[in-house]
């Protein structure tokens, strides 16, 4: 694969110069201070000894492990400046620094993590000169809670209970609960995952969706569970949640942008008739009225009735006063 | 076995590194072992020009400089590819750590960590080293799902113009956009492009999720100046109707409504079960509010009441 050839070119180029410093590493250690796992290390030691500057004249390097510590016989093999640090390529210093950026602006982030990231950006941007250039073609910004996100980021720290008042769309309702939080995590929104005491399960809390916070005296004990898997998207309906069909006109495709879906077929208006599942169907009511001439609901039927419903009822109300 | 890229592009690196002279190709394949093995000089060639493209997106600042013989020499000077002196305090480098994390997209996140590997490679000192940093619990993640990202990426870093089709909002079939691109901003989670038209010959901004099918690069420079400052944000946010212009009044019934509440400039609670609020009024709050059902009655202003009427006479209609 190519991209893992020019990620493991990389690392090796910055190995090189960490070794030389470092007779006798270990293997854990090294993995650990590069973020790889030690196979992915014994790997690179197994390329190493292959390079050098000429394989004619038997300057290769001289790299070699016993699978616990590394030890490097010709480190004088690349000359005497040719193992130093690296300059950072463009993509290196976007990365970075647009992340950094970004982590930068969480309104919730603890002041003394903020300082250390913006001095640590500055200092990143001098380094990197003219390779920084291109990160400000990219930017990320995140929205969170700050006075919510700072309770939570301390509970989490402090192993304590929370108590909170939190909304729910799906039902128009506030409801009060108690919960052990787990981890925040930001993706767009900022999010909560903890254990609820009141549904004896995990639930994943928007912050944004927290009306009031508090935190208890109680210590927090979540069960060990495994952590979600983030890179598949928040929302992952289960096969056995019941079926809902949407159709929706040309103005009402924006549905299939904004909920996960099994399958969105063009119908010849230049609408789309999307087929989705949820757990709680009752909770797209507000989809389906919310769509108005742009779309409707096709199933369940007694989805359909409640938002027709709900709508002659709202009506009532209009025009007993026109 | 063909011998691995890694291993490739690892020798061309050392050779260009360690190197005091330009070094001719002939000369470089003689060092290579994998470049012996390319077979014909036509294969060989290609794999060298690809193989010097991967190195420099590593960073590698390759010169390429004519001998006397006119014959074309290669050399990675060590004072141009050389990280400037930078020190980083073991709070600075978990803060860092925390930050490269973030990207759930493969050439991203292997960059940043190809970037940490390079600062540790320069003595930045790992979290661990220190007992009294304990980073927050946050985990920031930035998702990458849209195709279009990457190209895009690469296509603003390098100032290329790109052709893609684009389905607007509400257009059932997508056209043909040629476009100028500056930047890439991801708000709430999604990803929008900003950049010059060039049929339009306007300042636009494109939703990644609705570029359709590849994003193709054009030959050629940017025709249309670039700004300093471009407006993801405020064009964004004025779609999704966060820019109120004015105010409007409306009954809510007790109890329901509360992110209405959490925005409203001021409630007054009723005697009869309903609270009477002022709450800003910008485009998209006629859908919005129709989402409460009967819960909520919209008293002025008197455009905002007939479009929620319209909307609840469409849903009632079934």
């Amino acid at each position: 694969m190519a991209a893992n050839a020019i990620d493991q070119t990389r690392r090796m180029l910055s190995l090189v110069t960490y070794l030389r410093e470092r007779p006798g590493a270990h293997v854990a250690d090294v993995a650990r201070a590069f973020g790889i796992t030690e196979d992915e290390l014994i790997s690179d030691l197994d390329v190493l000894p292959m390079c050098g500057t000429s394989f004619r004249g038997g300057d290769l390097l001289d790299i070699d492990t016993d699978g616990d510590r590394i030890w490097w016989r010709n480190p004088g093999a690349l000359g005497a400046d040719a193992a130093e640090p690296l300059r950072l390529a463009a993509d290196e210093a976007t990365a970075l620094l647009v992340a950094a950026r970004a982590v930068a602006t969480l309104p919730g982030l603890r002041e003394g993590d903020r300082e250390a990231l913006l001095r640590a950006t500055a200092k990143l941007e001098a380094a990197a000169g003219e390779a920084a250039g291109a990160s400000s073609r990219l930017s990320v910004t995140f929205e969170s809670e700050g006075g919510v996100f700072a309770e939570v980021d301390r509970a989490i720290s402090e192993r304590r209970r929370l108590w909170l008042r939190y909304y729910s769309p799906a039902r128009d309702e506030l409801t009060e609960r108690e919960v052990d939080p787990i981890r925040l995590f930001a993706v767009g929104h900022t999010y909560m995952e903890a254990w609820c005491r009141l549904s004896e399960a995990r639930r994943t809390f928007r912050l944004d969706r927290v009306a009031e916070i508090r935190i208890l005296d109680e210590h927090s004990a979540p069960p060990e569970i495994e952590l979600r898997d983030l890179s598949e998207g928040l929302v992952q309906p289960s096969a056995d949640d019941p079926e809902v069909v949407v159709e929706v006109g040309p103005g009402g495709r924006w549905v299939a942008e904004y909920y996960p879906h099994d399958r969105a077929d063009e119908l010849p208006d230049g609408g789309l008739r999307i087929t989705l599942r949820t757990p709680d169907p009752t909770s797209l009511r507000r989809l389906a009225l919310r769509l108005g001439s742009d779309g409707r609901i096709v199933s369940p039927q007694g989805l359909a009735d409640s938002a027709r419903e709900a709508a002659i009822a709202a009506l009532a109300a209009y025009e007993g006063r026109e | 076995m063909a011998i691995a890229k890694a291993e490739r592009l690892m020798n061309l690196a050392l050779c260009l590194l360690g190197t005091r002279r330009p070094l001719s190709k002939r000369e470089l394949r003689g060092s290579i072992e994998a470049y012996l093995e390319a077979g014909a000089d036509d294969a060989f060639n290609r794999m060298f020009e690809r193989d010097k493209d991967d190195l420099r997106e590593l960073g590698l600042i390759i010169e390429t400089v004519e001998n006397l013989e006119g014959e074309t020499g290669y050399l990675a000077r060590r004072d141009s590819n050389r990280l400037p002196p930078i020190t980083l305090d073991a709070e600075e480098a978990a803060a860092l750590g925390l930050a490269a994390k973030v990207w759930q997209q493969a050439r991203l996140a292997g960059a940043a960590s190809g970037a940490l590997q390079k600062l540790r490679a320069a003595g930045m000192p790992e979290a661990e080293d220190s007992y009294d940093v304990q980073p927050s619990a946050l985990e920031p993640r930035i998702p990458v799902h849209e195709a279009a990202f990457e190209p895009l990426m690469l296509a603003c870093r390098d100032r290329r113009p790109v052709v893609f089709d684009y389905r607007k909002a509400t257009a059932a079939r997508p056209e043909t956009r040629q476009v100028e691109p500056w930047t890439l901003e991801c708000w709430r989670g999604h990803w929008y492009l900003a950049g010059w038209d060039r049929d339009r010959g306007a300042e636009r901004v494109f939703r990644l999720s609705r570029i359709t099918g590849k994003v193709r690069s054009r030959a050629g420079a940017f025709t249309a100046p670039v700004p300093d400052a471009v407006t993801v944000r405020e064009t964004v946010e004025s779609w999704a109707g966060e820019t109120a212009t004015r105010s409007a009044r409306i009954r809510l019934r007790a109890g329901c409504g509360y992110p209405l509440r959490a925005r409203a400039q001021s409630v007054t609670q009723g005697a009869d079960g309903w609270d009477e609020l002022e709450i800003p009024y910008g485009h998209g709050l006629d859908a919005w509010l129709v989402e409460f059902g009967p819960d909520v009655v919209v008293l002025e202003p008197a455009d905002l009441r007939a479009d929620v009427v319209d909307r609840l006479r469409a849903v009632a209609k079934g």
